[in-house]
C-alpha cells in the first residue's frame, strides 16, 4: 500500500481520510438501543416473559378471528362520518396551507419578518400531536365529528405548509428572475413563476394529507372527536373484540382502496 | 439612451465584476458584448434593468437612475425593458400563450393578472408577439413541448409582448445548434430593424458578433477594452479583448444561410 502511494504519479490527488462520522453514529445508536432496552434505566426488555406471555391473548385473537358481520350496518353511518371529516379538513386545510407555505419560503415571502412570523407559528402549529389537537377541541365544542374535523385541520394545515414551502424553496429561479425582469410584482411572480412549478406536488400533498386523515380519525376518535375511531373506541370498551375486527378490515380496505387510486392520480400528475 | 457612469459592480463574494463603466447607448442600437466567461458580460446587461444593483456609479435610462429607482420605479423601468436568457427562463408547466403573457404582467394589474383574466387587447399583444417570431400555432401548447429554438422565440415573444424600448439578451443561442442560433440571431436583428428596439446581446462566438453587431463591445475582467464597429472588429481585436490567441472554440464556425 505505501509503494503504491509512493508510486502515486504527480499530479492526482490522495486518497483523502476516510470520514469517521458514518461508523460513530452507528455505534451510538447500538450503544443508546442497548441502555433502553436494559432493566436498569430502560424499558426492560425480557425475551423469557414474552415467550410466557405469549398464549395469554389468545381468547381474543380467537374472538378477532370471529368477526361478527351483523354489526357492519351499524358502521357505516360513523364510516360516512369519518370520510366526511377527511374530505372537509383536507379541503379547507388544503387553501389555508397554499398563502400559509407561499410566506415560509425565502423565495416568495414579501419580507423577512412576515417568512420568520410564519415559520414560527408553522413550528407550533406543527409542534401538537393531532391526538393533542383532538383533547383541545373536544374540551372546546364538545365530543362528536366537529372537534375531530377542527383537529384533521390543523394536522393537514401544518403538513402541507411543510412539505410545500419546502418545494417552493427547490423551485427552478429561471422564470422568477425571467418574471421580475418583465416588472411583474411578487404577487404575479408567485402566481406565474411559481406555483405552476409546485402545482402537481400541491395536489399530491393533498390528496396524500386525505389519506392520512383516514387514519388519524382512528386514533383522534379514541378520545371523542367522531367517525370511525369514537366507533371502535366504544367497542373495545365492551370488550366487543368481534365487532372491532369489522371496523379494522373496513379502514383497511378503505385505505388500500384511497392509497391505490391516490397512487395512481398522483403518478399522472407528476 | 442608456448611459452608465462610473458603474461598478461588487458581488458579495468580493469579485469586482464590473469596473467602472462609463458607455452610452442611444436608442435603436444592436450592440453585441463580447469577452470570455468571467468577464462581466452577464453583469453588464443585468445592472441596465436593476437585476444586479450597482455598487458605485449609476446607469441611466432616458434620464432615470435605475440605481435610486425604488421598488415600484424599478418594475416600471423594467416593464419597457424585454429580456431574453440562455436558458429561455420558461415556465415550463403551462402553455406558450400564458409565458408570452408574463410579458404584460406590468399592464394587467395584479389582481387580473393573479387571476388569469387578461384583458382581450393583452392576449392580442401576446398573440401578435407570437406570430412576430413565427411560432402562433404553439399558442396553447405547453412550453415543455417545444424544441430548444422554439423556446427562444417563445421568449423573444416575451420581451416583445411588453412593448419594449430595449431588449436584452444574456446568450441567447449558447444553448442552441448553429443554424438555430442563426435564426434566433436573425429574429433579434429583424426585431431591432423593425421596430427600432435597442437590442443588447451578449455572445461569445466572434463570427456571430461581426455578422449580427453594429456595435461590438469588449469586456476583459470588469473593464471595457473594446468599442467599435462590428466591420472594424478584426482577429487583432479580438485577440487583444480575449487577451489570447483566438481558437476555433471562439467560432461558431457555420456560416448564416442567405436569409429566408
Amino acid at each position: 500500500m505505501t509503494a503504491a502511494q509512493e508510486a502515486r504519479p504527480t499530479g492526482r490527488p490522495a486518497k483523502p481520510p476516510r470520514s469517521l462520522a458514518l461508523p460513530i453514529g452507528v455505534v451510538a445508536f447500538l450503544v443508546i438501543t442497548w441502555l433502553s432496552l436494559s432493566e436498569e434505566i430502560g424499558i426492560g426488555l425480557n425475551v423469557g416473559d414474552l415467550i410466557e406471555d405469549a398464549g395469554r391473548g389468545l381468547d381474543i385473537w380467537a374472538e378477532f378471528l370471529e368477526p361478527n358481520w351483523a354489526f357492519l350496518p351499524d358502521t357505516l353511518g360513523p364510516m360516512l362520518e369519518t370520510f366526511q371529516m377527511a374530505v372537509i379538513s383536507a379541503f379547507i386545510g388544503c387553501a389555508v396551507a397554499l398563502p400559509v407555505s407561499f410566506l415560509a419560503s425565502r423565495i416568495t415571502a414579501p419580507n423577512v419578518a412576515a417568512y420568520i412570523a410564519d415559520r414560527s407559528l408553522l413550528s407550533i402549529v406543527r409542534a401538537i400531536p393531532d391526538i393533542l389537537y383532538a383533547l383541545i377541541f373536544v374540551a372546546a365544542v364538545g365530543i362528536g365529528p366537529l372537534a375531530g374535523m377542527l383537529a384533521l385541520l390543523f394536522f393537514n394545515i401544518g403538513v402541507v405548509a411543510k412539505l410545500l414551502s419546502e418545494t417552493v424553496d427547490g423551485v427552478d429561479p429561471g422564470p422568477i428572475e425571467a418574471t421580475h425582469a418583465a416588472g411583474g410584482n411578487r404577487l404575479q411572480t408567485t402566481r406565474w413563476a411559481v406555483l405552476p412549478q409546485v402545482l402537481p406536488n400541491y395536489v399530491a400533498y393533498s390528496l396524500y394529507t386525505f389519506e392520512l386523515n383516514i387514519r388519524a380519525s382512528t386514533v383522534i376518535g379514541i378520545v371523542g372527536a367522531g367517525g370511525m375511531g369514537q366507533l371502535l373506541n366504544a367497542q373495545r370498551a365492551f370488550f366487543r373484540y368481534d365487532n372491532m375486527v369489522v371496523i379494522i378490515i373496513e379502514l383497511f380496505v378503505i385505505v388500500f382502496v384511497i392509497e391505490f387510486f391516490s397512487i395512481r392520480l398522483r403518478r399522472r400528475l407528476v | 439612451m442608456i448611459r452608465f457612469e462610473n458603474a461598478s459592480v461588487v458581488y458579495p463574494g468580493g469579485v469586482h465584476a464590473l469596473k467602472n463603466v462609463t458607455l452610452e447607448i442611444p436608442d435603436g442600437q444592436m450592440v453585441v458584448i463580447v469577452g470570455l466567461s468571467g468577464a462581466g458580460k452577464s453583469t453588464l446587461i443585468r445592472v441596465i434593468n436593476g437585476l444586479v444593483p450597482l455598487s458605485d456609479g449609476d446607469v441611466t435610462i432616458d434620464g432615470v437612475s435605475v440605481r435610486h429607482a425604488r421598488a415600484g420605479e424599478l418594475r416600471e423601468i423594467r416593464s419597457r425593458i424585454g429580456m431574453i436568457f440562455q436558458t429561455f427562463n420558461l415556465v415550463k408547466r403551462t402553455s406558450v400563450l400564458n409565458n408570452v403573457l408574463l410579458g404584460r404582467l406590468h399592464d394587467a394589474g395584479t389582481l387580473r393578472s393573479v387571476l388569469g383574466w387578461y384583458r382581450p387587447e393583452d392576449i392580442e399583444i401576446a398573440m401578435q408577439a407570437l406570430e412576430r417570431v413565427g411560432i402562433v400555432e404553439k399558442a396553447y401548447v405547453r412550453a415543455s413541448n417545444l424544441s430548444g429554438g422554439q423556446q427562444q422565440r417563445v421568449g423573444i415573444a416575451r420581451a416583445l409582448a411588453q412593448n419594449p424600448k430595449i431588449i436584452l439578451a444574456d446568450e441567447p443561442v449558447a444553448s442552441l445548434d448553429p443554424p438555430t442560433s442563426h435564426v434566433v440571431m436573425r429574429d433579434l436583428q429583424r426585431i431591432n430593424r423593425e421596430l427600432g428596439i435597442s437590442t443588447i446581446v451578449n455572445l461569445h462566438f466572434l463570427d456571430l458578433a461581426r455578422v449580427y453587431g453594429e456595435r461590438i463591445i469588449g469586456m476583459r475582467q470588469g473593464e471595457l477594452v473594446y468599442d467599435g464597429t462590428g466591420a472594424e472588429a478584426d482577429e487583432n481585436v479580438f485577440r487583444d479583448i480575449y487577451g489570447r490567441s483566438l481558437t476555433a472554440d471562439d467560432l461558431l464556425g457555420e456560416p448564416a444561410a442567405a436569409p429566408a
